[in-house]
């Protein structure tokens, strides 16, 4: 790797967009290989077809790169690159789609995921299997999915979640709460889906 | 929920509701106390928690990586790009 490859590599990421807004290309190409994985995970949980996701995936680096000189680093760049895709999903998808589907009140989602029970399966046994640990994701309504991504696997703060989601703290901790026990339901319902 | 128990001054619908900012470390102490006395004689709680911890742990196990075939059509349209 050359001394150039090396400092690029190294870049923050405000530093990375600040070269792209000046016309520098490697530090584009090196700023969507850091951060496509993520994105393509959000524009999937967002999209539920791979191909939207993909029309999500190529859109947000198109506007990333438009909007470079604008990022200021208040936020995370990903947590930026993340409302990109969100703004460009709801432009998109109905937004009911985006609004959870089931009735069922917390503790009768509980009870489903196991709350109150002597002896059920491990939930731990049952996640562990990644193929039905994603099934299960699947099933759940797009805005559950979304919150339990986020927080779980992206590590993103509450607080830029809430900026992110554009709901209150309260709202963002209830979604959380209700996406958890939700699939632990279909955990546990073993066909997702059958739990609502 | 069958047997809804009052152990250290919460029921067990109690914690349910509060188990998400518990397992996160959110509670305010004091509040966070009074689950753990909970947990500590409610063996249904207990058992739901350290399930519901595991669970979440198991997210790590989710696919970091982007679909090679993906990476390759997204570099294909970011390759005309121009600056402004």
């Amino acid at each position: 790797m050359s001394a150039a490859e090396e400092s690029i590599d190294s870049a923050t990421d405000f530093q990375l967009l600040q070269q792209t807004a000046s016309g520098d290309r490697s530090a584009f190409a090196t700023f969507v290989n850091r951060y496509q994985a993520a994105v393509f995970r959000h524009a999937s949980c967002l999209a539920g077809h791979r191909e939207d996701a993909e029309d999500l995936l190529q859109e947000t680096f198109l506007s990333a790169f438009k909007a470079a000189g604008q990022f200021r680093g208040d936020s995370s760049a990903k947590t930026w690159l993340f409302h990109i895709t969100r703004n460009a999903a709801l432009r998109r998808i109905e937004k009911s789609k985006l609004v959870s589907q089931t009735g069922l009140s917390l503790d009768a989602l509980a009870v489903r995921a196991g709350w109150g029970s002597a002896d059920p399966e491990s939930l731990a046994m049952l996640a562990e299997d990644r193929q039905r640990l994603e099934q299960a994701l699947a099933a759940l309504p797009n805005e559950e999915r979304e919150i339990l991504l986020l927080r779980e696997l992206e590590k993103v703060s509450g607080e830029e979640a809430v900026a992110l989601l554009g709901i209150s703290l309260a709202a963002m901790k209830s979604r959380l709460h209700r996406a958890r026990i939700h699939l632990a339901a279909i955990l546990r319902a073993g066909c997702p889906g059958k739990e609502s | 929920m069958d047997g809804n128990r009052l152990v250290g001054d919460l029921w067990c619908t109690d914690v349910l509701a509060g188990l998400s900012e518990y397992l996160d470390g959110e509670l305010p102490p004091e509040t966070a106390d009074k689950v753990e006395q909970h947990l500590k004689g409610c063996p249904n709680c207990k058992r739901f928690g350290a399930d519901m911890a595991a669970m979440l742990g198991s997210f790590s196990t989710l696919s970091q990586q982007i679909p090679a075939d993906v990476s390759e059509r997204l570099r294909r349209a970011l390759s005309g790009l121009k600056s402004t």
